[in-house]
């Protein structure tokens, strides 16, 4: 293929470079603010480019709200932990275990991410109440690695059937047992494919506001929920707000950066391949 | 399917049926805890919602419902608030899907024919970062662009003469606004999906039809349409039951406001119940809700099934 720029290429280029421009600058221009002094942001005309060694609103938000920096990423790791042991062995058996219902209760799964949480939020709360969950990151886990349950087990099924039949089947007929299967044969032929849907729950979990907002109230508030508490009836601590989206937003951009060939196939459940 | 394999074919048959059927205890034991999770989570949830739907009840007090039948659910349709919510979010729906689709489209096509130039594709990971980022983020990034005092888009507007636009400030600029950033954080998502169904395309056919003399109608009409219509489909039902959720770009903007001007359905259930704990009326919205996300489901499932297969 040539790899020179022509001509015609220049229409489609502007558009192309105009539509990441405004996909991209919003968002910087936010965590622009976060390395400025109050009197910068909320000057005008704006103060464009800022001082990019004033970390002062960093260290305040650090210093005061790390704690729940550390709910958001236990909560977040526990759930992705606790998908992926309860999706891969589902998975796995969905993919090779024949079995009458089966295409029926793979569409139940499925159909189960499609509940909108907040149905199932009322419910929640009175089970959490009871059981004492409430305001306890471990509430956070199991909810968490449910809401992405099903997500975890189709994109899993998606990987797994990639897995050549021959080489189950041979390790079938070595005598080999079905979680001798999974764990010496499936497991490490489909290990990037897990990667990419551990990185996916973890950023839908890590993502997640609404379910904590309710669950939580001081003690395993995550860091979304203290984030939307700076927007008060009284000041809007924007110089917080700005150095804390940095800082909520830095996974999921990496994680953009790192998963790119897995994107469309994580945000269609596996149906689409990469 | 194993079932369907008679007893006296080959041996290899024979043994392959084995290898299909063997050690059910295991393979239960490989679904059952999923299954059992899903179901607390969705079913019981379901039924419960259902119960505190037909009842008068708080949530701080769940002991003392009282049975009122469908009265709640009258109660709802005869609400303007509500009947606001599921307006606002069949508006959502319809046209920030169609803007999405048709801006997709457009920036697909421009992706696709400059895939020669691989720094081009490098950008990809860029574009993708609205959908990416933490919703309530966008939310916050979109307060401080807008912002009536600080905001930046004020301050670009007057530089050209123009505004400034009251983005949040008044009923119609604020719903116009919500579907703004909503286009914003998913065309992204529908451009993804378009460029995979473009790029499936085989080279040869668009040959094909240049040496035929089509015009680019022809070719969009006959060939580009057909060939990404599953996948957009499934775009289009994936982000319906994501606006059937949109809660958290509004809970930190607009709250709904000004006055009734961007409820939203998820907003209007989660404000009944937790923080007038209306737990009755809230579980009716749910109820509602979840009603509508079945229907759109039972077409996804299906939908999802088939492109799969494909």
């Amino acid at each position: 293929m040539n790899n020179a720029f022509r001509l015609r290429d220049v229409v489609p280029l502007v558009l192309v470079l105009a539509f990441v421009f405004i996909s991209i600058a919003p968002l910087l221009w936010l965590m622009l603010a976060a390395f400025k002094p109050t009197a910068e942001i909320i000057a005008v005309p704006p103060v464009w480019i800022p001082d990019f060694t004033y970390l002062q609103n960093f260290r305040d938000v650090l210093t005061q709200f790390w704690p729940f920096i550390v709910n958001s990423l236990v909560a977040t790791l526990g759930a992705t932990i606790l998908a992926l042991i309860l999706a891969v062995p589902t998975a796995f058996a969905l993919v090779n275990h024949r079995f009458r219902g089966r295409e029926a209760l793979a569409d139940w799964i499925l159909s189960t991410r499609m509940m909108p949480p907040i149905a199932a939020a009322v419910p929640l709360f009175v089970i959490f109440r009871g059981a004492g969950l409430l305001d306890s990151l471990w509430g956070l886990v199991i909810a968490y690695a449910g809401f992405n349950l099903p997500f975890a087990v189709w994109m899993t099924m998606s990987f797994i059937r990639r897995v050549p039949k021959e080489l189950i089947e041979a390790a079938r007929l070595e005598g080999c047992t079905w979680w001798q299967v999974l764990k010496d044969v499936v497991l490490p032929l489909s290990k990037s494919g897990l990667a990419a849907v551990a990185t996916f729950v973890f950023i839908f979990a890590w993502n997640e506001f609404m379910l904590a907002l309710f669950l939580t109230t001081r003690e395993a508030k995550t860091f979304p929920v203290v984030i939307s508490s700076f927007v008060g009836t009284g000041r809007v601590y924007w110089e917080y707000i700005a150095a804390a989206s940095v800082i909520q937003c830095l996974p999921p951009v990496l994680f953009t950066f790192f998963m790119q060939k897995h994107i469309v196939s994580g945000v269609t459940m596996g149906a689409v391949k990469d | 399917m194993a079932h369907a394999v008679s007893t006296t074919r080959a041996p290899h048959e024979a043994s392959r049926r084995s290898f299909l059927q063997g050690d059910r205890f295991q393979m239960t034991a490989f679904i059952a805890p999923t299954c059992i999770f899903l179901a607390l989570l969705t079913i019981w949830p379901f039924v419960y919602s259902v119960y505190l739907s037909v009842h008068s009840v708080k949530l701080t007090a769940l002991h003392r419902a009282v049975f009122v039948g469908f009265d709640n659910y009258i109660n709802l349709l005869s609400d303007s608030l509500f009947l606001r919510a599921m307006l606002n979010t069949g508006l959502l729906a319809v046209t920030s899907i169609t803007f999405e689709i048709v801006i997709a489209f457009v920036i697909a096509k421009a992706f696709v024919s400059l895939s020669h130039l691989k720094w081009v594709n490098g950008l990809r990971s860029l574009f993708m970062i609205p959908m990416m980022a933490t919703p309530l983020i966008v939310g916050m990034v979109f307060s401080y662009v807008f912002n009536p005092v600080l905001g930046i888009a004020n301050y670009l507007l007057s530089g050209i003469g123009a505004g400034p636009v009251a983005w949040f400030g008044d009923t119609t600029a604020a719903m116009i606004s919500i579907l703004l950033i909503n286009i914003w954080q998913w065309t992204p998502f529908m451009m993804l999906l378009i460029m995979a169904g473009l790029l499936s395309i085989r080279s040869d056919l668009y040959e094909a039809a240049r040496v035929d003399g089509a015009k680019w109608h022809h070719v969009l009409r006959f060939l580009e349409i057909p060939s990404i219509r599953g996948i957009v489909l499934l775009g289009i039902i994936l982000r319906i039951i994501d606006t059937l959720r949109f809660f958290d770009v509004v809970y930190v903007t607009t709250r709904g406001g000004p006055g009734d001007s961007t409820m939203v359905l998820t907003l209007y259930a989660y404000q009944q119940n937790f923080q007038f704990f209306q737990a009755g009326v809230g579980s009716a919205a749910a109820v509602i809700i979840l009603v509508i996300s079945i229907v759109i489901t039972t077409f996804a499932v299906k939908l999802l099934r088939r492109i799969e297969d494909e």
